[in-house]
């Protein structure tokens, strides 16, 4: 079996606020497989920005990160702040939720672009803008020889994002990581975005890294999912095997709040009781146990391990579901389309 | 309506005309009259500086006593001063003085303050250091200011020149320190520094050129400022000093003679106020043509 392209081991990352310690990101360990889409879901305040974020060390100077990141076997949390520069946008690319301020006002679609080829691949003159208008080109936006001269506040939201995927992929990145990449657009222009992230992953043979909370997003395009609540990495399965046979409780929380109209008659939208706490240390207890029905002395004095659960795939509770409690992805929908 | 309209629709949204970015805002300053008026007397007022030797009808020094203390003639379009010496040269190589000071001192502000409050913005480690600098010059009068540095080098256009640019500097550190403090947070600089980008190129290509607007608004209000600074430290005898001519200058010979020949300060005061004015108004202009994500109309 071939090595996987980033392996994320015993990620931990501490604020330091006013308030005290936080503790935002506990232990948290994945890979992504070369090619692979891995979605990372959960709720606002999960950790799993900030996951993303850490993984070049992109975290203000409050946070404390622990544990190791490695590409390609390369450990990323040792290097060099310039080092990680030149990692940054070439070897590990991000496209962020708000396409609407994620672009300079003043500069052109095609010198800002340009930036990332004169950084990471020396292009000069006009090669820059040629290889900008081919980057437009890919993600699908029309007339890139004429939008490589236009401002940001002359693009649509939705061709911004373009743009900022066209940035992105400049360098051809071993790894895209986009955070909510969707979540700020009209849904369909929300599916016209995974579209182009889909081609690309083919064409540029990238792995992506899908930060994001909608469940319809995920089923539309992760190969994987793993869900993080409240710092911690609970559930990680195959996205039809986490649709089909989820193991935490958690997990059937979200998959169960998804709107869905067959269940409307039956008393409208469901939701998980309670809220994501702020963790201050990480504790020897299920951190999902005083929201969570089944929750039992041992989930409030013992931490659970992500162990393999009933299902097979990788699951951190006490009292695991058994494979019968099925939400099928039909009920999810295939995305917002 | 289908998806494919729909995704269509997006892609068309904003189909303007894409135009060079400094034509857009020479159109839209010279959509606005004010903007006009003050850039024509801002152009005309330049203009004459620097045709000073060859639009005076004589030379600033030629002294002619039959024609001395005279009102405004045909001759002698804005009369004559004690000695006879023609207003109008005096007022046009006065003006070079005066345009000579504003730029160089704005020019020299900017080059120390806009380093500094880029790093004081932008490196936290920084910012106290230069913030107590420029406390530390805002606590000195301007005018103790001056009257120390021309204890050193002597009264003289440079003087008023580094003694303007020198108090100009903590507004320019604070104009810039703000804007980088606001930019700094911007997702757009966040974006850039996920590419990779090193502090210079988005202290260079994402901050400053964002901060260049607040900066032209600094500057115009800056080079008013300093044609009047320059006035008063002439007037006071720390700038220019006689027989060479600037306002100032123009306003303290004037002085004693005011009730004799009106004119002499009226004039010059009056040259004054239109360049400052002008100055002003073509700010304002140039500030509401700037902002890029006004919609050209």
């Amino acid at each position: 079996m071939k090595p996987p392209l980033l392996t994320v081991d015993g990620l931990t990352v501490l604020f330091r606020t006013e308030d005290g310690p936080v503790l935002a990101v506990d232990a948290a360990s994945f890979d992504v497989a070369e090619r692979e889409v891995l979605a990372i879901v959960g709720e606002s305040g999960c950790g799993k920005s900030v996951t993303a974020l850490a993984l070049t060390r992109l975290l203000p100077g409050s946070a404390s990160i622990g544990g190791s990141v490695s590409l390609t076997g390369r450990s990323l949390l040792s290097l060099g702040e310039s080092q990680l520069r030149d990692v940054r946008g070439r070897d590990i690319a991000y496209v962020f939720q708000e396409p609407m301020t994620s672009l300079n006002p003043v500069l052109t679609v095609g010198r800002q672009i340009g930036e990332v080829l004169r950084r990471h691949q020396g292009l000069r003159g006009a090669a820059v803008t040629r290889r900008a208008t081919e980057l437009l080109d890919m993600v699908g936006i029309p007339l890139p020889g004429r939008r490589v001269g236009e401002y940001p506040h002359q693009l649509s939201g939705g061709m911004r994002q373009r743009v900022m995927i066209a940035m992105a992929i400049a360098c051809r990145p071993k790894l895209l990581i986009a955070d909510e990449p969707t979540t700020a657009l009209d849904v369909t222009v929300q599916a016209g975005i995974l579209d182009v992230l889909r081609d690309l992953r083919g064409e540029i043979g990238m792995a992506v890294l899908l930060i994001t909370h909608d469940l319809g997003v995920v089923a539309d395009i992760a190969d994987r999912v793993v869900v993080m609540y409240a710092g911690r990495v609970i559930e990680q399965a195959p996205t039809e095997q986490l649709f089909a046979h989820h193991g935490h409780h958690y997990t059937h929380g979200l998959l169960d709040a998804v709107p869905n109209p067959a269940r409307h008659a039956e008393g409208g939208l469901r939701e998980i009781p309670g809220r994501v706490p702020t963790m201050r240390s990480s504790p020897d207890a299920c951190t999902f146990a005083d929201r969570c029905g089944s929750a039992d002395d041992t989930c409030r004095t013992a931490r659970p391990d992500l162990a393999p659960g009933p299902a097979g795939h990788l699951v951190r509770c006490w009292h695991p579901l058994q494979p019968a409690n099925a939400v099928l992805p039909a009920d999810i929908g295939e995305g917002p389309r | 309506m289908s998806t494919v309209e729909l995704v269509a629709a997006d892609e068309l949204a904003a189909t303007r005309p894409a135009i060079g970015a400094r034509r857009r805002v020479m159109r839209r300053l010279l959509r606005n009259p004010l903007a006009v008026g003050g850039l024509a007397v801002v152009v005309v007022a330049v203009g004459a500086a620097l045709l000073a030797d060859v639009v005076s009808p004589y030379a600033y020094d030629q002294t002619d006593f039959g024609a001395a203390l005279q009102p405004p003639s045909g001759s002698h379009w804005f009369g004559t001063d004690e000695l006879g010496r023609d207003q109008l040269s005096r007022v046009l190589f006065g003006l070079r003085a005066s345009v000579l000071v504003a730029v160089m001192s704005v020019a020299l502000s900017m080059a120390v303050g806009v380093p500094l409050g880029l790093a004081a913005g932008f490196y936290g480690l920084v910012d106290p250091v230069v913030s107590r600098l420029t406390d530390t010059l805002l606590s000195f009068p301007f005018l103790v200011l001056a009257v120390g540095l021309a204890a050193i080098l002597g009264p003289s256009l440079t003087t008023a020149t580094v003694a303007i640019g020198i108090a100009q500097v903590p507004a320019v550190i604070r104009v810039t320190r703000g804007e980088t403090l606001r930019l700094r947070g911007l997702d757009f600089v966040a974006a850039a520094v996920a590419d990779g980008a090193t502090d210079g190129v988005v202290l260079r290509r994402h901050i400053f050129p964002n901060a260049v607007n607040a900066l032209i608004v600094q500057a115009t209000v800056a080079a008013p400022a300093a044609i009047i600074g320059e006035s008063v430290l002439s007037f006071l005898g720390l700038g220019i000093r006689p027989p060479d001519p600037s306002l100032g200058v123009m306003l303290a010979s004037a002085q004693p003679l005011f009730r004799d020949g009106p004119w002499m300060a009226v004039i010059p005061g009056l040259v004054i106020v239109a360049v400052t004015l002008g100055l002003n108004l073509l700010g304002d202009g140039l500030r509401d043509a700037l902002d890029p994500r006004e919609a050209p109309r």
